[in-house]
């Protein structure tokens, strides 16, 4: 096996290419993830199951079905009926709403994790219910589920090369692109590897401290 | 998956922290298990004789069945409705192969882009995938002459709003272009003037026409035939007239070929010589001509000046 020096740094500027647009990816998709998840997860505890049934289909539906399968469904299936978006436009929506029906789950174990004197308190005092949510129970049940979002980030980032699929040139496709183009291989895969690994390997020590100062 | 990531990434609480460290060395240690396996495993790829031009074509022969790396680009080489491998490479491929003495042939389907990295790390002995002869891919591989040449046409939505009929037009207009990945007309935009980060490079032609369909590009670029027979079910797009890329500073016909490894002169050479009597026969034509092929795209160009230098 040979290793180039020169190919490296002639990968190196879609390197950066590729990595600004899966740090772009990862915060916009999180953004969307810890959002909807969040609305889901108030939403499953709506007491109509008018509303509770339907969105259960639908994020089980999400949950239970591959992500690869949304994207292909979202970027080639939604334009015949006249549904467009930018590959990365579409990227972006099917990563954070599949990791949503995930992030939904979180939530909802950080919200009956609160104590159940905790509600009665608010009931006591006469709190109407938004502001419970609002100022009790929200902020004690994020504070618990901090650690376990910030892990579906890190699994987030590293689904991030699925987008590749879909013609965004995040930093697997750049690396692919180049080899294609150079019929080298083994450097542009290698220098992304190690790249997920510098990002992937800190992150999880911070998620790790975190977990330390925030759960217990 | 998740689940399972999410149980490796961090322990749910804290106390297991006195087999944290034993646990992290016996993880370094697992990489570099790994590391010397892959390592290993390398170096053990079969590497063909490389004395005297290689023995392919006898061990194709022993066994009765060479592989062909083929792209799904109807009408270069694809599964058929009937799951029977086709296309103007595969057919020619087949009537060849049968009179260097290999009764059979057996597909293996890539990415256009991934034919050239597959050929050379063994996962089929052939590509047979019309693939243009151009001097980057002669860097990496050998051609036997093409056995046909091809000018490019463009793939656009219906009536041809924005008037495209060639590159340097096209780039003129700031019309977006996209086109397949690892084709050679990257190359032939990136001549008119289109940057490489311009260019949306899609996995096959019929995700350039869905780019062109939907709207995310103005134009898909391919060569004449499979641009004509992409649209043919489409009701939204169609093919521009072909016109003849410049390469270099001038118009350039390209000529379409079979590709072997570098070591493999004997069969590649062998494989010439019934190339070159078939066409005398004008076989080739015949073989060629249900897959969309005129007289104008037989060709006598030879690998060698197309390889150039």
């Amino acid at each position: 096996m040979t290793w180039d020096w020169g190919a490296v740094a002639d990968f190196m500027p879609h390197f950066w290419d590729g990595l600004l647009l899966t740090l772009r990816i990862l915060a916009l998709g999180s953004l969307i993830s810890f959002a909807l998840g969040l609305v889901w997860a108030l939403l499953m505890r709506t007491p109509t199951r008018w509303v509770r049934w339907p969105v259960g289909v639908v994020t089980e539906f999400i949950r239970n079905t591959p992500l690869l399968v949304q994207l292909f469904f979202l970027f080639y299936v939604l334009p015949e009926w006249g549904v467009t978006a930018s590959a990365l436009t579409t990227g972006v929506f099917a990563i954070g709403l599949h990791y949503s029906t995930y992030t939904m789950q979180v939530y909802r174990a950080g919200i009956e994790a609160v104590p159940a004197g905790q509600w009665e308190a608010a009931t006591a005092l006469n709190l109407p219910v938004a502001r419970t949510w609002r100022v009790v129970i929200l902020p004690q049940a994020i504070r618990r589920v901090v650690p376990a979002l910030g892990n579906y980030v890190i699994a987030m980032l590293k689904d991030t090369p699925i987008l590749m699929t879909i013609t965004v040139m995040e930093m697997l496709g750049e690396a692919r692109l180049f080899a294609q183009e150079n019929f080298q291989f083994t450097e542009p895969l290698t220098v992304i590897g190690v790249a997920f690994i510098l990002i992937a390997y800190p992150a999880s020590l911070l998620v790790r401290a975190l977990e330390r100062r925030l759960v217990s | 998956m998740v689940p399972g990531s999410r149980a490796a990434m961090a322990p749910p609480n804290g106390n297991d922290r006195d087999i944290t460290g034993p646990r992290r060395r016996s993880l370094l240690a697992g990489v570099a298990a790994l590391g010397a396996l892959g390592a290993a495993g390398c170096s053990r790829v079969a590497t063909a004789s490389t004395e005297g031009g290689g023995d392919l074509l006898d061990r194709l022969k022993a066994a009765g069945v060479v592989r062909l790396g083929i792209a799904g680009e109807i009408p270069f080489g694809y599964i058929d409705k009937n799951g029977e491998l086709t296309g103007e490479a595969p057919e020619l491929a087949k009537a060849i192969f049968k009179r260097l003495g290999v009764d059979r042939v057996q597909p293996v389907p890539t990415e256009f882009g991934s034919l050239i990295p597959g050929l050379n790390s063994q996962q089929f002995d052939v590509v047979a995938a019309g693939m243009y002869v151009t001097p980057e891919r002669c860097e990496q591989v050998i051609f036997a002459d093409p056995d046909y040449q091809m000018p490019d046409a463009f793939v656009v939505r219906k009536g041809n709003p924005m008037g495209l009929h060639d590159y340097k037009d096209a780039f003129a207009k700031k019309a977006k272009i996209a086109t397949g990945t690892g084709y050679a007309q990257i190359e032939h935009a990136m001549e008119a003037g289109y940057r490489r980060g311009d260019i949306l490079i899609v996995p096959d032609q019929v995700a350039g026409l869905n780019a062109v369909e939907a709207g995310r590009v103005d134009y898909f670029t391919a060569t004449a035939v499979t641009s004509r027979l992409v649209v043919r079910t489409s009701s939204k797009a169609e093919a521009t007239k072909a016109f003849t890329p410049v390469l270099d500073g001038k118009p350039q016909l390209a000529g379409g070929a079979f590709a072997f490894r570098r070591t493999e002169t004997k069969l590649r050479d062998a494989f010439n010589a019934e190339l070159h009597k078939l066409k005398k026969s004008d076989e080739v034509f015949r073989i060629l001509r249900p897959f969309g092929f005129t007289r104008t795209e037989m060709t006598e160009m030879t690998a060698k000046e197309l390889c150039g230098g």
